[in-house]
């Protein structure tokens, strides 16, 4: 599923910075501020990288002003990097769409740090979190990705990981993969969607 | 004809229903996420929602609470069809207002039953 991140400026002119623009200060406002300086706080966060991701991602998933949160999301990403991603990666289980989905976006933005997770992601006993790391590939510019897509289609059994894979191909695919996706219908010999999806898969990769 | 609105970000799940329901003698239009489906809910007149969960800049759940609180688009029926299988996932369906709920890939005659049940079917 495409996950195309809605970006939120928190830039006015009239907005203020109220609080000490320290780290202590930041992280105060970032708790306790209201919404405008609270956006402040979190951006300004981002010339901590070494101190801020954590406290960040302690917040994340408590606060409930979706602006705070992308604000949250965007210094994240722009901070990036190993701790960032393991950080992030456990919100991959929660229950709250909309955080879910920005967190498949903000993991896309470190690429080589999402890329030494992936196979894990792609091996969890959760068949939605196999799900999500395949969403993360569909944006994940990294020479791997038709490979560990190839090792769904050989190895998965859920048919809705599978079918998401099948549609990532479509897109990143090669002629050579055909046969693969071929092998999917007899293995799956009953699923119409799939079906329907390969076909449309070996189309697109064909350039038909 | 009868008008479904089928909210799908993945553009193969919207191409299969789209078969699925045109086969039934529907006329579809697409939309890619919530905030498109209440765009299009709101300049046309559909007779049911189609509607994924997993969706971004508004999720399939926001969307359907959302149209359940605009007085045009209130009483159009909807279907949700997710990769979400949990009884808590059809619960949060039904709470925010869907009609019926099916784990993707739903099988075409289930599909095209739950639709006939709330729409009837255009070449039945």
């Amino acid at each position: 599923m495409a996950l195309v991140k809605q970006k939120k400026s928190v830039s006015s002119s009239t907005e203020k910075r109220d609080e000490t623009r320290d780290f202590d200060g930041l992280i105060h406002e970032m708790k306790s501020g209201n919404s405008v300086a609270k956006r402040w706080a979190v951006r300004d966060l981002a010339d901590y990288p070494e101190k801020a991701v954590a406290p960040i991602l302690n917040l994340i998933d408590q606060e409930t002003d979706l602006i705070v949160r992308d604000a949250m999301l965007d210094t994240l990403e722009k901070i990036g990097g190993d701790k960032v991603v393991e950080g992030l990666i456990p919100y991959l289980r929660s229950e709250d769409v909309p955080l879910r989905n920005a967190v498949i976006d903000a993991l896309q933005s470190s690429p080589d740090a999402i890329a030494k997770h992936i196979l894990a992601l792609l091996n969890d006993q959760d068949s939605d979190v196999r799900i999500f790391a395949i969403d993360i590939l569909q944006m994940l510019p990294h020479v791997d990705t038709p490979i560990w897509l190839l090792s769904v289609l050989k190895d998965e059994t859920h048919i809705n990981v599978v079918a998401n894979a099948v549609d990532r191909l479509s897109e990143v695919g090669t002629p050579d993969m055909v046969s693969e996706l071929l092998a999917l219908k007899i293995r799956f010999p009953d699923e119409a969607y799939l079906h329907f999806a390969i076909d449309n898969a070996i189309k697109r990769i064909k350039g038909e | 004809m009868k008008k479904i609105l089928i909210v799908d970000d993945a553009m193969t799940v919207r191409m299969y229903h789209r078969q699925l329901m045109e086969s039934m003698g529907f006329e579809v239009t697409e939309a890619e996420n919530g905030i498109e489906a209440l765009e299009k809910g709101m300049s046309d007149t559909f007779d049911l929602f189609l509607v994924d969960v997993n969706m971004p800049k508004m999720d399939g759940y926001r969307f359907v609470e959302e149209m359940r609180q605009i007085p045009e688009l209130q009483s159009i029926p909807v279907v949700m069809v997710s990769t979400e299988e949990e009884e808590s996932d059809k619960e949060k369906a039904y709470l925010a207002g869907a009609n019926f709920y099916l784990v993707k890939p739903a099988k075409p005659d289930e599909l095209k039953d739950y639709v006939a049940l709330l729409i009837g079917d255009e070449v039945a």
